[in-house]
């Protein structure tokens, strides 16, 4: 059973010398093989815990959980000094970190003061429980305090093993392990079943267990010490020999491994993308954490075991072991500082690479975002900036367009700094080497091509736009300078066709000669007119050639006049055309005022000879009749003649009244030519006619009451004589005040009363004038009125035998017949007493008859 | 009134004699006036008598038309009472010049 045991021991002591390039598969294999098989570790952590408490059970405690219960340093302390047998210092009694790193330490350095080396094992991989350390720490505790010391008596180990019979493995152990436990007291650190079944179970484990059995053993075996001793020499030199060879070998293998490593190390071939160095990164990390510790520990091992071996052999006084020529401890350490600067470097070169291509991923992404950004703004503006949008719009719409460029440009100015940007970007990447610089840069280079075409554009635009700005301008004034000037024209022509029709009424031919002087002014206006006319036609010309000459294609409405160059010209024509109809118009006119004029003449001529004619005819006639000379027969006869001329002379006034009518056929109504109108030649003839007719008879009225009356022709004269006296206005009538005068001057002393009877009696109608013929009658009258009526009354009283009435019979007896019945007929019957039927008042006749009765 | 005319209504009564003599008529062409008043007649006996050259207008509500016979007819035709209206011309101012 031991022996089998010490077989797989040996073979697994044997490391695989099949190492590959790969240093992966390197520590795959060392992982298998050694520490981190779960199977390994678990039987190292029970066959050490064993020991360990095997210890410690002498100073009364235990370990439970051996990569727990070491970490605060007590127990361990603890296991050493039961150990060694010596004290150590103090432990530290704290419960913080540093307290357990220093009671730990305390333990470490004892380990070192025995002339152990620890490669690699601090006092904090202890403290943070990390179980490899822990385990190797309490390997090489065992290997100092335990195994080193059966070295000598290791054959002793196998010689003693060898008894038993290896038929039934298991139960062969399971015995094995009872018996040590039983008889020799150490505690079972292995299962067998564990043992049997690993393919190759943990060496140090077994070790340890077997270190047991010597120590149980070495005891009783003081006696064979003699024996044993050559045994032990010759032991010692094959073992001294073989632990050179594996020392030789180990160095040659880490060599070997440092050789292969370090070019990896040393490798300076960049990566594409920053995944790719931080997975060869990753790469170094593992080698750092899994695949180097080994190593470490290998070397580790290595100055353990060169350690060990020389102080073997120095304790058994052999010479110095001399590893062969690069195996040197210095070689490995060199070697092995080599391998750390090609590590540091690498790191170093790692992480600025990564650096780099971090960068570079950075300004990658950025120059993407920025590009985008930039080209997505510049889309379409190409396309906008070449517009000619510009060519159709009005001046309010080409300064709104100047606006818009403005903030246009102020906005490309604005992406300057990107692009620049951009660019910078750019050029950094190629500085930095980066891996798709090609595309970038073409991009790049597109970029700030678009800009300078946008650019250029945005030039010419503005250029564009400022000179079809000034167009419009100088269009715009010219339509303000239109409708300035075709305002006033406008309305001028206005005014003047408005003149020219004008309807005239005129009657002289002074005014036709105005009107036609002012015709003759407008007429010289006119040439002006034209020209103004030519001016404003001109404005509307020069707008169409700028127009035209610089494409402007916006719809030309002038904004400031309503008036269209085609309603001037219109008008203009039609101005001219009225002119020449004026000038006839006035023309006509002049020769109708003229034919009037000559009309007004003709009547005047005529009027102004009739008009005085009768005149004198009247005079003529009042003074015939207020003649006195002569008898009335020989006014008669004057007034006669008289009428004779008039009735000669009526064809004048026919013909008078022929111009007459002529003139008024013509509308003329006024006659500055004379001051006789046709109806004051008609009234004065009428007035002649009658005149003269009355006049006439007035005579005759005259002849009759001189007959009638018995005047004699003296008397009439007189009667003239003092009629003419008082007539004080000499126009044939006495006006009231005359007539009182002519009788006050005949001696009537008269009361308002009587004067007013008279008066009623002279002038009934109260016309206020009293006539020849009235007054004729009235001196008459008075002298003969009241006897006639007496005069008559007396008669008849004669008739009637002195009654106070008659008898028809008297009236018929006395009167012719006729007389009588006109009598009978007319005398009222009277009232009076005593009268008999039929009487008749006579006295009432005869008042009557006279124009008088008593009542 | 106008110029001096004044229209005087007098109501005589008790009957003819009236005292009182009529003078002219359309008939002659002359206006119809009064030509004599008898003294203390019943013309002359009025609060405001007639005078001579007073022309009548109406007589017993009848308008003459100015013909002395029908005048004569209408005082003729009076009983008891006897209502005349006159025309006279009265100087309001001094006339004599």
């Amino acid at each position: 059973m031991t022996t089998m045991m010490m077989n797989q021991m040996e073979t697994t002591v044997h490391y695989d010398n099949g190492y590959e390039d790969e240093y992966m598969m390197q520590e795959d294999e060392w992982d298998r093989d050694m520490l981190l098989d779960p199977a390994w570790e678990q039987q190292q952590r029970k066959t050490f815990t064993a020991w360990c408490n095997s210890h410690l059970r002498k100073a009364g405690t235990q370990i439970e959980n051996i990569e727990e219960d070491f970490r605060n340093g007590l127990k361990l302390m603890l296991l050493l000094e039961v150990i060694s047998g010596e004290r150590l210092p103090k432990p530290d009694r704290g419960k913080m970190r540093f307290h357990k790193i220093a009671n730990v330490n305390k333990a470490l350095e004892f380990i070192t003061s025995k002339g152990v080396k620890l490669v690699s094992i601090g006092a904090e991989e202890i403290v943070d429980g990390n179980v490899k350390m822990t385990l190797g720490m309490i390997w090489t505790i065992i290997l100092r305090f335990a195994i080193q010391d059966i070295s000598v008596e290791g054959g002793t180990l196998m010689q003693k093993s060898k008894t038993q019979k290896c038929d039934d493995p298991l139960g062969n152990l399971n015995l094995a392990f009872d018996i040590a436990e039983k008889h020799l007291d150490i505690p079972k650190m292995l299962d067998a079943e564990d043992i049997i079944n690993t393919p190759k179970p943990d060496e140090r484990a077994i070790m340890t267990y077997v270190s047991c059995f010597y120590h149980a053993f070495a005891g009783a075996e003081q006696a064979e010490t003699a024996a044993n001793r050559i045994c032990k020499v010759l032991g010692v030199n094959q073992e001294n020999e073989k632990m050179m060879e594996e020392y030789e070998r180990l160095a040659s293998e880490l060599l070997e491994w440092i050789r292969r490593t370090t070019p990896w190390l040393e490798n300076r071939t960049p990566e594409k993308t920053k995944s790719e160095m931080q997975r060869k990164l990753e790469d170094f990390r593992d080698y750092r954490r899994m695949h180097k510790p080994p190593k470490v520990q290998e070397k580790c091992q290595l100055e353990i075991n060169f350690n060990t071996l020389q102080t073997k052999l120095r304790i058994s006084n052999r010479p110095a072991f001399m590893p062969s020529e690069g195996k040197m401890v210095s070689d490995i350490a060199s070697a092995w500082q080599g391998l750390e600067q090609a590590e540091k470097g690498f790191e170093e070169w790692l992480l600025t690479e990564i650096r780099r291509l971090e960068r570079v991923d950075h300004l990658a992404e950025k120059f993407r975002q920025k590009a985008t950004n930039h080209e997505n703004w510049a889309s379409g503006k190409e396309l906008i900036l070449s517009q000619k949008d510009y060519e159709t719009a009005t001046l309010t719409e080409i300064r709104a367009l100047l606006r818009k460029h403005e903030a246009f440009e102020s906005d490309l100015a604005a992406h300057q700094d990107r692009v620049e940007q951009i660019a910078a970007i750019a050029q950094e990447l190629n500085e930095l080497d980066y891996y798709d610089v090609a595309s970038v840069n073409q991009r790049c280079q597109s970029i700030c091509d678009l800009w300078d075409k946008l650019g250029t554009l945005t030039q010419k635009r503005r250029e564009a736009l400022e000179r079809t700005e000034k167009l419009l301008e100088t269009i715009d004034q010219l339509f303000l300078e239109f409708s300035k000037r075709s305002a006033p024209f406008n309305n001028w022509m206005d005014g003047a066709m408005e003149d020219l029709q004008d309807m005239f009424i005129v009657h002289t031919t002074e005014e036709v000669q105005s009107l036609i002087a002012a015709h003759e002014q407008f007429k010289a206006t006119l040439p002006e007119a034209d020209a103004e006319r030519q001016a404003i036609l001109g404005i509307h010309n020069e707008v169409q050639k700028i127009s035209q000459s610089y494409g402007i294609k916006s719809s030309f409405i002038n904004p400031y006049s309503t008036i269209a160059t085609e309603e001037l010209l219109n008008k203009w024509e039609k101005v001219k055309q009225l002119v020449p109809q004026r000038d006839g118009a006035l023309q006509e006119e002049m020769a109708r005022q003229h034919a009037h004029e000559r009309l007004r003449r003709q009547f005047a001529a005529q009027a102004n000879l009739i008009g005085p004619w009768i005149q004198a005819r009247m005079e003529e006639i009042g003074r015939c009749s207020l003649e006195i000379g002569g008898t009335l027969e020989d006014q008669m006869t004057q007034l006669k003649q008289i009428e004779h001329v008039i009735i000669a002379y009526k064809p004048n006034i026919d013909k008078l009244e022929g111009d007459h009518q002529l003139i008024q056929e013509s509308l003329v109504f006024d006659n500055k030519h004379t001051n006789y109108t046709m109806e004051h030649i008609r009234v004065g003839w009428e007035l002649l006619l009658t005149t003269i007719a009355r006049t006439i008879n007035e005579i005759e009225t005259q002849i009759l009451t001189r007959d009638a009356k018995g005047i004699s022709q003296q008397q009439m004269n007189e009667f003239r004589s003092s009629f003419n006296h008082f007539d004080r206005k000499k126009n044939g009538a006495m006006e009231t005040d005359d007539f009182r005068a002519c009788l006050i001057s005949m001696g009537y002393d008269l009361g308002e009363a009587e004067f007013a009877r008279i008066m009623m009696l002279v002038d009934p109608n109260a016309t206020g004038i009293v006539s020849f013929q009235s007054f004729i009658d009235f001196m008459t009258r008075e002298t003969a009125d009241t006897d006639t009526a007496e005069q008559v009354v007396a008669s008849f009283r004669i008739l009637a035998a002195d009654k106070p009435y008659i008898l028809v019979d008297e009236l018929r007896r006395e009167l012719p017949p006729e007389q009588a019945e006109y009598c009978i007929m007319r005398m009222p019957p009277y009232a009076g007493p005593g009268a008999p039927p039929g009487a008749l008042d006579y006295t009432a006749f005869s008042t009557a008859l006279y124009g008088e009765s008593d009542l | 009134v106008e110029n001096g005319w004044v229209l005087v209504e007098a109501l005589l009564q008790g009957g003819a004699p009236w005292g009182f003599t009529l003078q002219g008529g359309l008939e002659h062409g002359e206006p119809l006036i009064i030509s004599k008043v008898e003294e203390g007649g019943k013309a002359d006996s009025l609060e405001r008598p007639l005078h001579v050259g007073d022309e009548l207008v109406i007589i017993n509500d009848v308008e003459l038309s100015g013909f002395r016979q029908e005048a004569i007819a209408l005082v003729k035709g009076s009983y008891k009472t006897l209502k005349i209206t006159i025309r006279r011309y009265t100087c309001l101012h001094s006339c004599v010049s």
